[in-house]
């Protein structure tokens, strides 16, 4: 996969819904998962993102986007984080996306 | 109540900075520690760290990490997991505990030196963070380490190691200073956070997870792999500096990456590389060491530096020629020099451990195969002290590791080449090309002596290897042996070496 970006979580029980919420956040997004084992490998080119009301969805009510650091063991990519969303990409996509957004992250 | 969310209050208590009226600023943040060189003071304000956390934050969720990974540790202690593991998986555990434990206590002087002397008020409260991150790091992984002294002294060595005279300890301390200690904030930055967490890390606390759970060592695999959470967090320090530097001095931010990362491949083609490819018993093997590289070295890090717009490092040929034959021959010199390790290194060379390297390896066989028969051949006619050191290898004057890297020469035969310099009168050996090289550049700040110039000096007394091993702090009840040489009887049958022609007519 070309300019592949994405997290990498450790072994969990909820890892299969947190990536049935990327699955959710990414519709028409050609989306690689590889599991190692003690890891999952969750990729896709050029940008990857993942939302709270997604991960509440799957994951319960309660969840805290901040409670996905516990299993975010690394990531490809560059990483913007805010308090409704997680976003993977690229410094060249990130850059024209924030020309477009107006600095919005 | 509704709460202010992150991102409407942080920058708010974040970005506490302020001008200075009874000192200037060259007294608080001063060149040697903070290290602007070419690049404007007022650049650093541009510094934004792209994984951002609050303070409530990371309460929580180092609390929740901390109760997840006790909890394993708790249900495990009950069990009789320990007792399972292979003598290989275990001597990739101990080998990860004496060698990280107080690196990660260095690790954290690093980050206080980042949240001191970091030229942006962000980049010092992400830095904050990062040393409680260390602080837990260094007692975690010898808490769990501690766990296991009384069922064998070796894994002592998780505290003690560090603080001996060990081959490898000199090796990691000469590596790990240059990285976090000697240097200023923006080079450590550059070495640390970004290129040996958001790179080499990965390999030793995520990849190796996946070998430690095949093994059977939950505990372990779930330990590195919460570590390794907090890294993806503090590891995004490197890159917002990375911006900064490539955009006013793209050169030192080319070298400084270079450099570190040089200095990370070798340690892991020592440390990683025979924890993968052969203590890992060969049916628990979820890659090559070969293949983690490419999926978390070569694709992953290499892609992250070409995004800030630098190049693969110039060694590139050489580094990726070594994922062939670096660990294998450091493999080879970890077992023969067993008695000055803290692990029990296993051979891992039976016949189906011989067939997944050659199928890994393509010329494993011509490099290796010939060295592993005349060991076999020694152990199968009882002669074990024969496959015993009498002597020290010759160690590189930058790596601290032993000089022992085949090539590929024009005729078409593997050699272990010498590249040396001469500098005031002495001659000084490298395992490499790049390890001569860095050297050179770096001469000025070097003073780091390896066993064998302590050796030479009369340092080490008396000078036999009951000399060096007492010099390095190894005892009986630590010092490494194969756990068992019976993995050499399968190859019993076969027709054995012949024994060396000199001239003369005589045996040797």
């Amino acid at each position: 996969m070309n300019n592949a970006v994405g997290p990498v979580f450790r072994m969990g029980d909820e890892v299969e819904l947190v990536v049935a919420a990327i699955e959710d956040d990414n519709p028409d997004t050609e989306i690689e998962v590889t599991d190692r084992g003690a890891y999952v490998r969750v990729e896709a080119p050029d940008r990857l993102r993942v939302t709270q009301e997604s991960l509440r969805r799957h994951l319960g009510p309660t969840f805290e986007i901040r409670q996905l650091q516990t299993m975010l063991s690394a990531f490809s990519g560059r990483i913007s984080t805010t308090s409704e969303e997680i976003v993977w990409e690229w410094g060249a996509g990130r850059r024209e996306r924030l020309a477009r957004t107006g600095g919005e992250a | 109540m509704t709460l202010l969310k992150r991102e409407e209050w942080q920058h708010l208590v974040r970005d506490v900075d302020w001008t200075y009226s009874y000192v200037d600023d060259e007294a608080v943040y001063p060149e040697w520690l903070s290290g602007t060189g070419k690049v404007p003071r007022a650049a650093w304000r541009t510094w934004e760290e792209d994984y951002k956390v609050s303070y409530p934050e990371y309460v929580s969720t180092q609390r929740e990490k901390e109760t997840a990974a006790y909890a394993v540790k708790a249900a495990l202690q009950r069990s009789n997991a320990f007792d399972e593991l292979s003598e290989g998986w275990k001597s990739s555990t101990k080998m990860h505990y004496g060698g990280v434990a107080l690196v990660e206590f260095e690790a954290v002087l690093g980050e206080l030196k980042m949240a001191r002397f970091g030229l942006n008020p962000a980049w010092r409260n992400m830095a904050a963070f990062g040393a409680l991150d260390e602080i837990r790091h260094a007692q975690i992984t010898m808490f769990f380490g501690h766990e296991f002294v009384g069922r064998d002294p070796q894994y002592d060595w998780t505290q003690k190691m560090f603080h001996t005279n060990d081959w490898v300890a000199i090796s990691l301390r000469s590596l790990f200073d240059s990285m976090m200690v000697t240097n200023n904030v923006v080079d450590l930055a550059i070495q640390l956070p970004l290129t040996f967490e958001t790179g080499f890390t990965n390999l030793q606390f995520v990849a190796l997870s996946a070998d430690a759970l095949e093994s059977g060592d939950v505990n372990f695999a779930n330990m590195i792999s919460s570590i390794q959470t907090d890294e993806a967090r503090h590891a995004q320090q490197g890159g917002p500096t990375l911006e900064i530097l490539v955009e006013h001095d793209p050169v030192r931010a080319q070298w400084v990456i270079d450099k570190a990362f040089w200095g990370s491949a070798r340690a892991f083609a020592a440390l990683t590389g025979p924890a993968m490819d052969y203590y890992t018993p060969v049916e628990h093997r979820k890659q090559s060491y070969r293949e983690f590289m490419e999926e978390w070295i070569i694709d992953q890090f290499i892609r992250t530096i070409e995004d800030y717009g630098l190049r693969r490092p110039w060694f590139w040929d050489e580094f990726m020629k070594g994922l062939d034959t670096w660990h294998h021959a450091l493999h080879m010199g970890l077992w023969f020099w067993r008695p000055t390790i803290w692990w029990r290194p296993t051979a891992a060379v039976t016949k189906a451990d011989r067939e997944w390297l050659q199928e890994k390896y393509p010329n494993w066989e011509a490099v290796y195969g010939d060295k592993w028969d005349v060991i076999i051949d020694a152990v199968n006619a009882g002669n074990v002290e024969a496959t015993l050191p009498e002597t020290l290898p010759w160690l590189c004057s930058l790596c601290h590791l032993p000089c022992c890297n085949a090539t590929l020469g024009r005729d078409g035969r593997w050699r272990v080449r010498d590249h040396s310099l001469t500098h005031n009168g002495v001659t000084y050996h490298f395992c490499t090309n790049g390890c001569r090289q860095i050297w050179w550049k770096d001469k000025d700040t070097l003073n780091s002596p390896t066993v064998i110039d302590r050796f030479l000096a009369g340092e080490i007394q008396p000078m036999d290897v009951g000399g060096i091993l007492n010099y390095m702090g190894l005892t009986p009840d630590v010092m490494g042996d194969d756990p068992d040489y019976a993995w050499a009887a399968e190859y019993r049958d076969r027709v054995t070496t012949t024994p060396l022609q000199v001239a003369g007519g005589a045996q040797a």
